[in-house]
């Protein structure tokens, strides 16, 4: 559908983008149409400020000077190279960039290279969203040590991609193919320590990303697991703690670090 | 503020330093009030000053105020905090509905800073009571539809309306 001949409709959903109830893949779709739109930037821009002055009404509160001591360090450490300015990798381009992955000198492997396969499978979601529209987490680790490729085990494709730094005590995962699951199901993601039962990490998205909170550093929660899979559960995971539903996709936890 | 980012985006360090000192009681303040956990509207603001130097040279003034472009970059920051899976739930009993009162208690005189917020406030003044709560429960608390529902007791098409209405009739008041 060419959206630019729905006025109107482009009207409604950066009205609904901006107070935030545009959700989910409908959200996504939304601020790729913008990026590429500078029509419908202006439309966000437009309700941004029509909405914002509610944020008038809040109290100010002075945050801690530690604050401004973390923030100065982290700028002073990039803004010495000033091509490193504007390309905020904790923003959209951690998962898109190539030079990141390439970054991480285990190109010669075939596990990279199966990971480079996948992420360029998607090439359309390298785009440049505008920060001010960019809903992305505050990564305070963004370094990958743990990546594990959850591949459909009839078809060998990737499905699902997890990935966690050593020190983080939160695994990123992404559907990197948006399979379909029922609606009253959900999608558990679990470790498989060797000889011992699974261990449920959570639920994740079948369709987006998702955030998984460890119960501790990825080092401890993941440092010896061989494989992590993803079974199909009832609502909101399964409801006996181990996993109740078929697994749809595995694969090996790999560790990337010198 | 528009030359203090201008010069952000030149690389100038003290002027981002100011723009920080000018701006951080406002933002530190927005976030809290949507996330409501100071560590979580410190790592917030962190990732958003991060951004907002980082993309400082990015910022168009015919687009929008200043603080309306950096306070869109923290509150999007903290819905999607919001809508992390598996978000802990505040270790205190806050309920996260807790503090909307605030908001809800009298928009029209707490909406008196600017004149931006004067003309926003009338406008919103125009809504029918419940259709104005159910937009400042969406702006300030991140509901969805279904959750706005829950909270409101109304059925998800009546808040679904509310929400489209409301926010024609606003788009209508404040652009005349």
């Amino acid at each position: 559908m060419n959206y630019l001949q729905h006025r109107d409709l482009c009207e409604k959903l950066a009205a609904a983008y901006v107070l935030g109830t545009l959700r989910g893949p409908a959200a996504r779709r939304f601020a790729r149409l913008a990026a590429e739109h500078a029509t419908i930037r202006l439309m966000v821009s437009e309700w941004e400020a029509r909405l914002t002055p509610m944020a008038d009404a809040v109290a100010e509160r002075t945050p801690p000077a530690s604050l401004w001591q973390k923030i100065s360090t982290r700028i002073a450490a990039k803004g010495s190279d000033s091509k490193a300015r504007g390309r905020d990798e904790t923003a959209s381009g951690l998962w898109g960039s190539l030079a990141f992955w390439r970054g991480l000198g285990v190109a010669g492997s075939t596990a990279a290279v199966a990971l480079l396969a996948v992420l360029m499978l998607r090439p359309p979601e390298i785009i440049q969203v505008p920060v001010e529209m960019v809903r992305i987490l505050p990564a305070k680790d963004t370094q990958p040590s743990y990546v594990a490729v959850l591949e459909d085990p009839k078809t060998h494709k990737p499905v699902l991609v997890a990935m966690a730094g050593r020190k983080s005590d939160t695994m990123i995962v992404r559907a990197v193919d948006e399979r379909p699951i029922p609606s009253d199901r959900d999608l558990e993601l679990w470790t498989l320590p060797p000889g011992a039962k699974p261990h449920s990490l959570g639920v994740v998205s079948a369709r987006s990303s998702s955030l998984v909170k460890l119960a501790g550093n990825a080092d401890t929660e993941l440092g010896n697991i061989p494989t992590l899979a993803i079974t199909l559960e009832p609502k909101g995971g399964s409801p006996t703690g181990g996993p109740t539903g078929p697994v749809l996709y595995a694969g090996p936890c790999l560790k990337f670090w010198q | 503020m528009k030359s203090l980012l201008a010069a952000c985006g030149q690389g100038d360090a003290q002027a981002f330093q100011r723009l920080y000192q000018q701006t951080s009681p406002k933002l530190f303040g927005v976030a809290l009030r949507i996330v409501k956990r100071e560590d979580w509207a410190e790592d917030i603001l962190q990732e958003s000053y991060v951004s907002i130097w980082n993309h400082a040279g990015d910022y168009r003034t015919q687009l929008s105020a200043p603080l309306t472009w950096m306070t869109s970059i923290v509150r999007n920051r903290c819905l999607d905090w919001l809508r992390r899976p598996n978000l802990e739930l505040a270790e205190d009993d806050d309920h996260p509905l807790d503090g909307m009162e605030s908001a809800m208690a009298g928009p029209l005189e707490l909406l008196q800073s600017s004149t931006e917020a004067q003309a926003l406030a009338n406008c919103m003044g125009t809504l029918e009571a419940k259709m104005r709560q159910t937009i400042m429960l969406a702006f300030f608390e991140g509901l969805s539809h279904s959750e706005l529902a829950s909270h409101m007791r109304e059925p998800l098409g009546t808040v679904k309306t509310w929400v489209r209405r409301g926010l024609d009739r606003l788009k209508l008041c404040l652009d005349t």
